[in-house]
């Protein structure tokens, strides 16, 4: 790894008496795509709205690309703010280039990449249409091909994937990735898990403006101990009692009483927490041996989505009921 | 300085397209066309107007009859006067004599009743000083002679001149009504025409009735007249003039001054005296000259286009007062659009509020420059295309423009007021998520603005007076009340003073619309409270 694309050191925001971030550290490696996760409310918008130097932070410091401020830079950075409008009366193509060339291009430069994305990404019957005509997932990939036109080195995109359908939801992943390929800095605010999963080679948790996790998408499964998950009408006894199992919680139904009662009765989830060095393979040996008959047996390593639940979940009620 | 000119030429794009700037551009010319051409097409459009005499005292109705036939005479004069112009013979001594007075100003030009410059007065003339005149004009035998010696000037094939309607006509008293009946009885029976319930007997169009005039017959009694005299109480036994169309007073004027005339001949020959030595001594007339001492000696006559100079700075300020609202309410409306559609975050990731605004400022002046530049050139080409002795007062006024220092005036204070007032617009704008909050903080900005609108009437009037002065130096209104003044020479202290003053509050209030431009611009949710602002103003930038 190169030096970093970004580095935040104790940055503090408040708002009056409420702090929306808290001594935020962080380090963006170059080239790398950088997952910002949080509940909504938890200080990401506010986050990079001091990364990009559009707000000011009550205490801390802020490197991007290796400068004290990012307006120094601004014409390196490419930015997809969360709320996302375009002029309605421009041409898609007009807006792109518009916004390229405040970011340096000269104009028929401009011009020609705004074309050239527009075509790249499916949008060539729409260049000379109005933004206002457009669908909303049209405009949103419009806004986005405006803030990566000028080829920024860094790409800040503040809630990507929200408002797309799955299809274009994959576009927009795969415009993350083109970027990375081309060792530009991606960093992405979200509160899918999925995507950050898919796509992410770091992550950093916020909850109430303060860091939770920050590493790499295993390193944040290992935060949680590992499970299996069957479903039986058997009694478990013999698999609770095993060493490496450490406890067993019965999960809701899964798909309402109807699926239930196909299964017949007394079928049950359950979930295994089981030794970080267990054998999963072990554990289905024993359910044959013990005559435990099985209609799920799941291994599968715990998902981003369970690790945010665990570690923010809390948080993040709290934050929906005020 | 890239960014802004950027900024700049985005906005010029966008708003040249958008409707209001095209109907902001459009509506002056539109309007002054309408001014130039209205008059002659509502006498056109006019219908002819009908009219009902009753005149029970047997005294005026001779007298009413002749001054409309004077009326139609003339109206028959102007028209041939036009007519002949149209049709004159190119070569013709006429034509040759008419292009030598296009070149001369309109006091040069003789009276002729073949001039169409000039016609319209002479008639007037004729009617106050020799009736006579108007009356034999008027007889066929007269007419057929005077159609017959313009024959020879006139273009061969050319179409018959056709005789213009009158103005008005009398019309008989509807069957039915009795014209001795007493006037109460005859206004019953003729409200359902006058109020357009029953239409007049015969065809054609002009079928309502206009108005009806009864004349009771003791109208001449002394004891009536003393009560008439006093003016006090409804005209009980006096001359009633009905009609339902307030606005056009030509008609009862026209009937109010030829009774009254007949009626103080009658007056003069019951005292003994000669009518018409009476009317001699009456039109007696010594000449009446208004001089201005701003002329330069040996010229202080004042002259038209004096008077268009003095009047023509009403219709700039007019002019600034809509350019300058226009514009910066479009700098409003770009500002909230920016703000509602959030695409002021991206565009605040790629510049500082401070080149945005900058941007802003240069791109709606451009969009207002040439605005103003399209209104002058219609201007010019409008006043152009009506040049010809016909249209003298447009050929002043065209000279007083290209002369006088207006259009510069205009220019610099057009910049300063616009300045001054977008840097406003602008903080409204950066605080305001909606059109509709903003429409709370316009309110009071519509009230002070309304102030030179009011006044612009009255200031050529006392133009270094005592109102015009003090208006002059509140930042506010300095460029409508100096666009005022400027005709009347203001004291040099108060034309610069006033532009020194304008500048350093333009750059005051662009300094503080700044600081609030930079924190509003962000802002979302409710509009800040006055006292919030305030301290935005107080604050670091």
């Amino acid at each position: 790894m190169t030096t970093a694309a970004l580095v935040l050191d104790g940055v503090t925001k408040n708002y009056g008496s409420f702090r929306a971030v808290d001594e935020l550290s962080l380090e963006v490696p170059t080239g790398s795509i950088y997952g910002f996760l949080g509940p909504n409310g938890s200080g990401k918008t506010t986050t990079l709205r001091i990364v990009l130097e559009i707000l000011k932070p009550t205490r801390g410091t802020v490197a991007v690309l290796g400068r004290p401020s990012a307006l120094e830079v601004r014409h390196r950075i490419g930015y997809l703010p969360e709320e996302k409008g375009l002029y309605k009366k421009m041409k898609a193509w007009a807006i792109i280039a518009y916004f390229a060339s405040l970011k340096g291009l000269d104009r028929r430069t401009a011009r020609a990449r705004a074309y050239e994305l527009l075509d790249r990404y499916g949008l060539e019957a729409f260049r000379e249409a109005r933004t206002e005509a457009l669908s909303k997932g049209m405009q949103q990939k419009v806004q986005v091909l405006a803030s990566i036109a000028h080829d920024p080195e860094l790409v800040i995109l503040d809630e990507p994937f929200s408002g797309l359908d799955p299809v274009n939801q994959e576009v927009m992943e795969e415009v993350i990735r083109d970027l990375a390929r081309r060792h530009r800095t991606v960093l992405f605010s979200t509160h899918v898990m999925q995507h950050a999963e898919r796509i992410c080679d770091r992550i950093l948790l916020i909850s109430k403006g303060r860091k939770i996790f920050d590493g790499t998408v295993p390193e944040a499964r290992r935060r949680i101990p590992r499970r299996v998950r069957i479903e039986t009408a058997d009694d478990i006894a013999p698999l609770t009692a095993r060493p490496d199992v450490s406890s067993a919680v019965l999960l809701p139904p899964d798909d309402g009483a109807e699926a239930a009662a196909q299964d017949g009765p007394g079928a049950h989830r359950w979930e295994l927490e089981v030794a970080e060095d267990a054998d999963t393979q072990a554990i289905l040996e024993a359910c044959f041996q013990n005559r435990i008959r099985l209609k799920q047996f799941d291994h599968s390593e715990p998902s981003l989505h369970d690790v945010f639940v665990k570690l923010v979940g809390a948080d993040a009620r709290e934050a929906g009921r005020r | 300085m890239r960014t802004p000119v950027l900024v700049a030429i985005r906005e010029y794009l966008e708003n040249i397209r958008t409707k209001g700037f095209w109907i902001g551009v459009m509506l002056f010319p539109v309007l002054i066309l309408i001014a130039v051409q209205a008059p002659r097409f509502l006498e056109k459009a006019t219908p002819v107007r009908a009219l009902v005499l009753v005149d029970q005292s047997g005294l005026f109705e001779e007298a009413i009859e002749q001054v409309l036939a004077r009326d139609f005479t003339k109206r028959r004069s102007i028209a041939f006067a036009r007519y002949f112009e149209k049709h004159l013979a190119p070569g013709s001594t006429y034509a040759r004599k008419r292009d030598r007075h296009k070149e001369r100003s309109l006091e040069e030009v003789p009276a002729s009743a073949l001039n169409p410059a000039r016609a319209e007065e002479l008639m007037d003339t004729l009617e106050d000083f020799s009736p006579q005149m108007l009356d034999l004009l008027g007889t066929e035998a007269a007419w057929r002679q005077q159609l017959a010696a313009a024959d020879r000037f006139l273009a061969p094939h050319r179409p018959a001149f056709v005789n213009p309607e009158p103005r008005f006509r009398r019309v008989p008293l509807p069957s039915g009504l009795d014209p001795g009946a007493p006037a109460a009885e005859l206004v019953q029976g003729l409200r359902p025409y006058l109020l357009g319930e029953h239409k007049l007997a015969g065809s054609g169009k002009d079928r309502e009735l206009f108005a009806a005039v009864i004349i009771p017959p003791r109208v001449r009694e002394p004891k009536l007249l003393a009560v008439l005299g006093g003016g006090a109480g409804p005209a009980a036994g006096g001359i009633e003039y009905w009609s339902t169309n307030l606005a056009d007073s030509d008609l009862s004027s026209l009937i109010e001054r030829a009774v009254n005339e007949e009626y103080r001949r009658l007056e003069y020959e019951k005292q003994g005296l000669d009518a018409a030595t009476v009317r001699k001594v009456q039109k007696a007339h010594l000449p009446f000259q208004t001089m201005s001492p701003r002329k330069a000696a040996g010229k202080e006559e004042v002259s038209a286009a004096d008077v268009i100079r003095q009047y023509a700075p009403i219709a700039f300020v007019y002019l600034l007062f809509i350019g300058i609202f226009t514009i910066s309410q479009m700098l409003l409306n770009n500002t909230i659009e920016e703000k509602s559609n959030r695409i002021i975050e991206v565009l605040l990731s790629s510049v500082t509020a401070g080149e945005l605004m900058m941007g802003k400022l240069l791109g709606i002046a451009a969009i207002g420059l040439t605005m103003i530049g399209a209104w002058i050139a219609a201007l010019f080409a409008v006043l152009a295309l009506h040049r010809g002795p016909e249209a003298e007062f447009v050929d002043q006024a065209l000279g007083v423009l290209v002369t006088s220092n207006l259009l510069p005036l205009f220019a610099v204070y057009f910049l300063l007021g616009y300045l001054f007032y977008a840097g406003i617009f602008l903080a409204i704008g950066s605080i305001c998520n909606t059109l509709k909050e903003a429409q709370n903080f316009m309110g009071p900005m519509l009230m002070l603005m309304m102030v030179p609108l009011v006044t612009m009437f009255f200031i050529p009037k006392d133009p270094n007076g005592t109102l015009a002065t003090v208006l002059s130096w509140i930042p506010f209104y300095t460029p409508f009340v100096m666009m005022n003044r400027a005709a009347a020479d203001p004291p040099l202290f108060d034309q610069v003073g006033t532009i020194v003053l304008m500048v350093l509050s333009t750059a005051l209030v662009l300094w503080l619309a700044g600081k609030v431009f930079r924190t509003g611009i962000l802002r979302t949710g409710q509009p800040p409270r006055l006292l919030e602002v305030v301290r935005w103003l107080k604050g670091p930038a």
